[in-house]
Formats: structure tokens, sequence, C-alpha cells
């Protein structure tokens, strides 16, 4: 058995084990034990009929006496499961030798499981390698493989003020997504499927439900999975047919299920016409990261170029490059820098590698770069290092310049958007994420190609809208209607 | 489909086809003399061709401008508040809350026409020292229909220091009513003809935002902004001009002082705004002085000055122009169904003292439209009342 991209994952905490680290916590009652207790047994199971959710992470073996009633309970489950075609991944975290759990994993009909380390050890089952965001890479992710480390996406908590959002240092309210890390694992392990780990916020309750729909749509949007994790009250509601949490539960479903019925769009790959060059490794890790976690949150549409990778590759479509790191570019690379530069693009650096004799200009008095015109183009090169990323994402965008935009958010609220295109360049899809719990009114979306209609998807129903764009020479304006959590705008034409 | 920026084609067309008519007709008597508290008020329908018709018209009216502006370096303050990205709805904002493209585009055709030899776009965008070019892209203008509009065009963000070596000091005149001067961008000094290129609104704190009004915007936030420093002028703009309005700090010691400093902080005074911004106001366009006010009332809002205020786009369809700010002013405050005579307690002024009011008491101008001689369209059948749509 091999792992299937195409699983879409989810918790299912349940047994021995996880009645054994609620203990140790103290946090289990009553209500919550018989709730754990009803998740494990094959009934529960009837939650996922008809819904797309094809995959259960249970936890298999912690190293805890309980390893063995927890793969002893899980067994009916897993029974049952197999006959709805449900598959199971079962979650090992030992500090020994895993060979002995992923046996009886395989065993009991686990398809696969999740370890945090593998340590160049084969099993009988296939292993999703749980990483730590900076170690993701070609080599070290599996397949599918997972991450921690993620945000819950939304409004940033530690900045809210009862329901209003503070704005920060860049006028902007604080929005957590994971956006920036999807595109960037999409990158660093291409071809691998990224499943995102990470929970409900504890303030998620049945009567104040997290924002599932939010945390698919911002996983999906962007190339990822979410692993779907539901906080206690909702389990316990669903437990007990509590018609409300069947609601959020329904309104869950059908996130998934829209973005299983758009599975051609994981195709489509992002568009921009900078490319952002790091190792985001080490020191250079934090640097990297928030600039393209700022860039995202300012509508700048990039792509990520690995600093080791030969820069040949890049997209005929780029107009900049961003060099984030202090290391110089190799030989190869610098060459293909200068020859980028001489054709008319721009590149970004804290350091001057081009020809000596040129002398630099400065630029506008706001920006602190300096200017040295190669060839048909230019490097902009920081009067110091980089140290602020959000400095280097504003300077960047307008270095760059917003005439070269290629999405605009007006009245964006607490919302974003991506853009991506097919690869036969055929269609292009701008998504729209509300990051706040308040529907956004009014946003306009405007894109950078003259086109008269779009069909617009949402989240709530099935059947496309057809959705009229309004001139905004050199682009078009695209009134949203009101936007709960997401929308996609999906245009075809040969100008896009 | 709805047009909701002028696209440079588009735009050079409009020029082309009407600048090219309006210029082509006899030459009319330039800079005589007429009354300073003469008025023009056109009527414009849309943000078309007809708008460099129609202002061609006013200036005429006025005199003319070549007296005004020939071989002079003429500045622009252009009404471009709050965000880029803000909008009433889906409209944008040339056609709600800031002056239109077009009619920034004509003016400078129109200046450059009769003879401006530079003429420079000025506004302090909020919280950002960015190039105001690139605030213009973000809103979806484009500049370069303003560099095709004449042959020597330069935009300054004026919410910082910016491309000067130092501030410019005016002193206003008189004493002042809230500063002794005020410490400025140096593009309003390195002119030799300041124009207030205004919209026709409402306005949350000051009662109607017109042409003295739109001057507010010349103070940089790096000195009378949230996030000054206490001694010297900070190096870029944090937050918004909200010391005028809270009266809860004073700005850096380096700046000219306040008239009287016990009013500021604990002493402000109950609706600080409605206190200061208009005294603020007079106190500028007494210190820098304006050559030439303009207001785009052509399609606007009403209810206040931005979406933000929660409003409602309406299309008076009208222009206005005039070479003295306070009459200029007072018949856009007519226009809008007011009286320009009225005072703090009486609409517009329900909450604040009457800028008129002020700026007239410092001599800048006349509100009386006793005085004020309106050509082109007449008021009574131009008014179009905000408080009634």
């Amino acid at each position: 058995m091999n792992l299937d991209s195409k699983w879409v994952p989810m918790k299912w905490p349940c047994g021995p084990l996880e009645i054994a680290r609620r203990n140790k916590s103290q946090s289990i009652n009553a209500d919550l034990k018989e709730m754990l207790e009803a998740w494990g047994q094959p009934s529960a199971l009837e939650l996922l009929k008809g819904t797309p959710i094809n995959c259960l992470i249970v936890d298999w073996a912690n190293g805890k006496p309980e390893d063995s009633a927890q793969q002893q309970a899980l067994k009916p489950l897993l029974d049952a499961g197999r006959q709805l075609g449900i598959s199971f991944v079962g979650k090992v975290a030992l500090k020994e030798g895993p060979g002995a759990a992923v046996a009886a994993g395989r065993a009991a009909g686990l398809s696969a499981v999740m370890l945090a380390d593998a340590s160049g050890q084969s099993f009988d089952l296939p292993a999703i390698l749980q990483l730590e965001r900076e170690k993701v890479s070609g080599e070290t992710a599996s397949t599918i493989f997972s991450t921690k480390e993620n945000a819950w996406p939304g409004l940033n908590l530690d900045t809210m003020n009862g329901d209003t959002a503070m704005a920060g240092p860049t006028a902007s309210p604080w929005v957590n997504s994971n956006g920036w890390f999807s595109l960037l694992a999409g990158k660093l392990a291409p071809g691998k499927t990224l499943w995102l780990d990470f929970d409900p916020p504890d303030s998620s309750n049945l009567l104040h439900p997290a924002n599932y729909g939010l945390a698919i749509a911002d996983s999906r949007a962007y190339g990822s999975r979410w692993i779907i994790s539901l906080d206690d009250g909702l389990r316990a509601g669903l437990t007990k047919g509590n018609s409300q949490a069947k609601g959020v539960w329904g309104k869950l479903c059908k996130a998934v299920a829209f973005f299983q019925s758009h599975s051609e769009w994981e195709a489509f790959e992002p568009q921009g016409i900078l490319a952002v060059v790091s190792d985001f490794r080490g020191d250079n890790a934090y640097l990297g990261e928030e600039v393209l976690n700022l860039l995202n949150r300012k509508q700048v549409q990039f792509q990520i170029i690995e600093r080791s990778k030969s820069l040949q590759a890049r997209s005929q479509d780029l107009k900049a490059i961003l060099w984030l790191d202090k290391e110089a570019p190799s030989a190869e690379q610098h060459s293909q820098l200068l020859d980028f530069v001489r054709q008319g693009g721009l590149v970004i650096a804290a350091a001057y590698w081009g020809p000596p004799e040129v002398k630099p200009t400065p630029k506008d008095p706001s920006l602190q770069y300096m200017m040295y015109n190669v060839g048909e183009g230019q490097m902009a090169v920081s009067e110091g290092e980089f140290q602020s990323p959000d400095q280097v994402a504003v300077d960047t965008h307008l270095l760059v310049s917003r005439r070269n935009d290629l999405v605009r958010l007006y009245n964006p609220e607490s919302t974003n958007c991506h853009s991506s295109i097919d690869p036969g360049h055929k269609k292009r899809l701008v998504q729209v994420l509300n990051y706040s719990l308040k529907p956004a009114d009014s946003v306009t979306l405007w894109v950078n190609a003259q086109i008269g209609s779009a069909r617009l998807w949402r989240l709530e129903t099935k059947d496309a809208l057809t959705l009229r764009g309004v001139a905004a020479a050199p682009g078009s304006d695209f009134g949203l209607p009101p936007l709960s959590i997401y929308c996609a705008l999906e245009f075809e034409g040969s100008n896009l | 489909m709805m047009k909701t920026a002028c696209s440079r084609r588009k735009f050079i067309a409009a020029m082309g086809a009407t600048a090219g008519a309006w210029l082509a007709r006899p030459a009319m008597p330039l800079a005589r003399a007429v009354p300073a508290s003469r008025v023009a008020v056109g009527t414009c329908h849309e943000y078309g061709p007809e708008v460099v018709g129609v202002l061609g018209n006013m200036f005429d009216q006025l005199g003319g401008l070549e007296g005004l502006v020939r071989g002079k370096t003429v500045a622009i303050k252009l009404n471009m508040t709050g965000l880029a990205n803000t909008r009433l709805g889906y409209l944008p904002p040339g056609i709600t809350y800031w002056v239109h493209p077009q009619v920034v585009g004509a003016t400078v055709h129109l200046l450059a026409k009769a003879g401006a030899r530079r003429i420079r776009l000025l506004e302090s965008p909020w919280v950002t020292a960015e190039p105001l070019e690139e605030f213009m892209l973000h809103a979806n203008w484009e500049p370069r229909d303003f560099l095709n509009a004449a042959a020597r065009v330069e935009f300054e963000n004026t919410n910082y220091l910016g491309n000067g070596k130092k501030y410019s000091r005016f002193w206003v005149p008189g004493g002042g009513l809230m500063f002794k001067g005020y410490d400025l961008n140096h593009s309003y000094e390195d002119c030799d003809v300041f124009v207030s290129l205004a919209k026709l609104k409402e306005h949350m704190t000051a009662g109607v935002t017109l042409s003295m009004k739109n001057c507010f915007g010349i103070t940089p936030c790096t000195i009378y902004g949230d996030g000054a420093p206490e001694d010297e002028p900070g190096l870029v703009p944090l937050g918004g001009r909200g010391p005028f309005h809270a009266m809860n700090r004073l700005p850096p010691k380096s700046a000219p002082p306040a008239v009287n400093a016990n009013v500021f902080l604990s002493n402000a005074p109950k609706n600080p705004g409605g206190y200061c911004v208009p005294r603020v106001v007079a106190d500028l366009v007494a210190a820098r002085p304006v050559h030439l006010a303009i207001i785009d009332g052509i399609h606007t809002m009403t209810g206040g000055e931005g979406p933000w205020t929660g409003s409602r786009y309406v299309q008076p369809g009208l222009l206005i122009a005039g070479t003295n700010c306070v009459a200029t002013d007072a018949v856009g405050v007519a226009l809008m169904g007011f009286n320009p005579m009225a005072d703090r307690g009486t609409p517009p002024f329900e909450t604040c003292d009457s800028t008129l009011r002020l700026a007239e008491q410092l001599g800048v101008g006349t509100r009386d439209l006793n005085q004020i001689e309106v050509v082109g369209t007449p008021i009574a059948k131009a008014r179009f009342n905000f408080r009634s749509v």
C-alpha cells in the first residue's frame, strides 16, 4: 500500500491512550471520557458517511502502558472503517524503535503510520513523517508529510480587543495564516503533499466554534491539507446528536467537499512577478519566512526559489528577484542574475555584485536603497543589511512597483487573496479568504487583466455564478458579494 | 460597463477632444482685474471629456490663469484622504471622496497651457512616506496620465521631509489661532502658486471639507502625527493627525509653538477636534495662502469625508473655482444647501467652529455671499442640498 495524496485526513482521538493523556493533563471529566469512549466505537464512523473524509489519524503507540490496550480497543473501529473505505494512519510517538508498533499496525490493518523520525529505517507500512518546519526538504519529506508549529488561521487573538481587531504597525489587522508556509513547503518539497497539523484554539466550543471552514480554506487555497481536528465540545455535541454541532459539522464537510470537487486547482501554479530567493534555513529562516508571510499579507504575489537551485529555470514572467540571504550567489547564479538585470529585470539585495564601474543613484528618499543601472535593468541595494521583515516587504513592493500588481483588494478589511494559473495558462484562479468572523462587505477584487466576467465559486453554493467585471484600466474590478469565509474567481482567456 | 478609472488613452483622448476645442477659441483677456471674491460655478455631470472645457471656461470667468501661473512653479495639493484601498461600497475614491483624476489631469493640462513652468502634485497620504505615484497606483490611478498632461510634472509625498533638506517654516500672520506657525514640506515653499484641489464634502469633525480643509493635509505627520517624537520631527510618519483631533499632545519642540499650550492635554475643550481642526485649517490658509481654489463636486458623497463616516454617493454635477479660498468655500457651502454665515451649533457646524468664520477673522477672505461675485451657474440653480438627498 502506498500513501494516497487524495486522502482527506482527520484526527480521531479516542481510546485508552487519549483517556490516559487527558488524565495526565487533568482535563478529563465524565462527559469527556464518555465521548472519548464513544468515538472509539465503530458506530461513531456513521458521522463520516457521505462526507469526503476518508482517512483517520489515530494514536497507535506512545510508549505508554496503554499502548496495547489502545491497539486492542481500536481493532473493531479499524475493521468497520475498512468496510466503509476509510483508511487509518496510526500515530507512533516512541522514543525507542517503532518497529514493533508498526508491525502491529500492519497486522491491525493500518494503511500507514505517522512518525516524527524514521531515521533511515524501512517499515512494512508507508510512513508519513512529521517534520519541523525548518527541516522540510525534498529529501526529508515523505510523499505525504506533516508539520506542527502551524497557526490557527484568523485574526490574531493576541491583538483582539473584544470583537475589535487591533491594527499592527502595518495599519492592517494582524492575521494568522499558514498560506505562506504552504507555498514554501510546496517549493522545498515539490510533488509532495503537506498535511498541516494544528488544533482549534482553546476558546473553541460548541457555542463559539472555531472557524473550521477557514482552517480548511487557508490550507487548500495554498496547496496543503489541514488534518481536521475538532474541539471537544463539538465532538461531544456530535456524539449526542446536538443540532448545533451537526450544523457546524455539516458546514465543515461542505467546505471539504467543495475543495474535493475542485481538485483540478491543485495543479495550478502560484503566480508572481517577484521571486524570493533564500535557503530559508538557520540564520536566514526568520527573515525569509517572515518576508514571505508579510508579502502575502500585502497581497504581493510571489514565487519562491530555494537558494541552491539554479535561477535558469525561473519563470519568464518574472520582473524582480529579491535575494534575501547574506550569502552571495554562486558564480553561476551571479551570471544568471546579471543576465536577468541586463535584460530589464530588477534585483533587490543587501549587497551589490554588479559591474564595479556602475555608480549608484539614490532612489526615492522614502526608500533606503541605492539604484544601479545595469543594462536595461536595475539592482536595488539596501543601504544596510536586511533587518526588519516588514520593512523589506514594504520596500520590495514599492521597488517592484504597484504598477506590476497582479491583484489588489479594495476594502480588504481582514481578507487576503492568492492568484494561481493552470499549467496551460488558459485559466487563472484568484482565491479570496476572509480571516475575520465578520462577513467582509463591499470587497472589490482588481485583477491586472481586462476580463469581462469570471466564474464565482463559494463554499455555500454548488454552482458558480457569473460575475461581471468593470473596466479599471489596466485591469478589471470585480465587486464581491458579502464574503463569510472564502470565494474563488476563475477566469478564462488568452490575456491572463 | 462603467468606467472606474480613466485609462491613459481615454484621458489623453479626452484632453485632445475638448481641451483642443476650448483652447482653439479666441484668446480671452488674461489677468484682468477681478474682484478677489469672484467665484466661478460650472455644471458638469460626468468625469468625461467635458471636464476640461467646463474648467477652462471657469478659469476664463475668473480672468484667466495666465497672469497667475505663466513661468511659475505651481504646487497643487490634492485631496486623497484616507487609505488608497478604501472605497465607498464598490465605488472608487475618485468619484466619492477624492478629487477625481480627470479633474486633476484637466487642471494640470490647463495650468500648463496657461504657461506654468513646473507643476507639482502634492499630498500627504495617511500613515506613509511612500512615493506619491505608488499611492496613486494603489488606488488604480495612472500617474503617467498626469505626466502626459503637461511638460514638467512632479510628485511629492509631503507627509515627511521628502526631497527637502529641511522643513519650511510658515508663520501665521497675526500670531495664529492654534499655533504661531507650522513646519511643512519644502514643496509648499518652493512654489510660486499654490492650488488647493479639493472635493465637495461634509466633514465629521469640521462640518465641511472644501478647499481650506483640504490644506489640513499639508501638515506632515512626522511633526503633527500621533507618533511624532517629542523633540525633533520623525523620519517617517507614524499614525494620522490625531493630536489635532484630540489635542492630546503638542508637536515636537522644534516646531513653532502653540498660541496657548494650556488648551492642550488635560485642559482640552470638550470635543477638541471641533475646536482645534477648524483653527488649524484657518491658520494654515493664512500662513500658506491659496492662490487658486478648485472644488470637485461632480460626483461625491454626503454625510462625511470618507466611507468610514457612513455615507451616500451623490452626483451634484458641480465644479467650483475661485482665487480666494474663503469665498470659494463659502459658495461651496451654499451650493451644499448650508448657510456660509452659519457658526457652531448650526448645520453644517453642529459640533465645531466654522473654518470660514475663523479664516475670515484672520483676514483671508470673506464668506459673505453678498460680497462674492458668483459667475457661471447661479447658486440657486445649481444648489444640491446635502442633507435632503
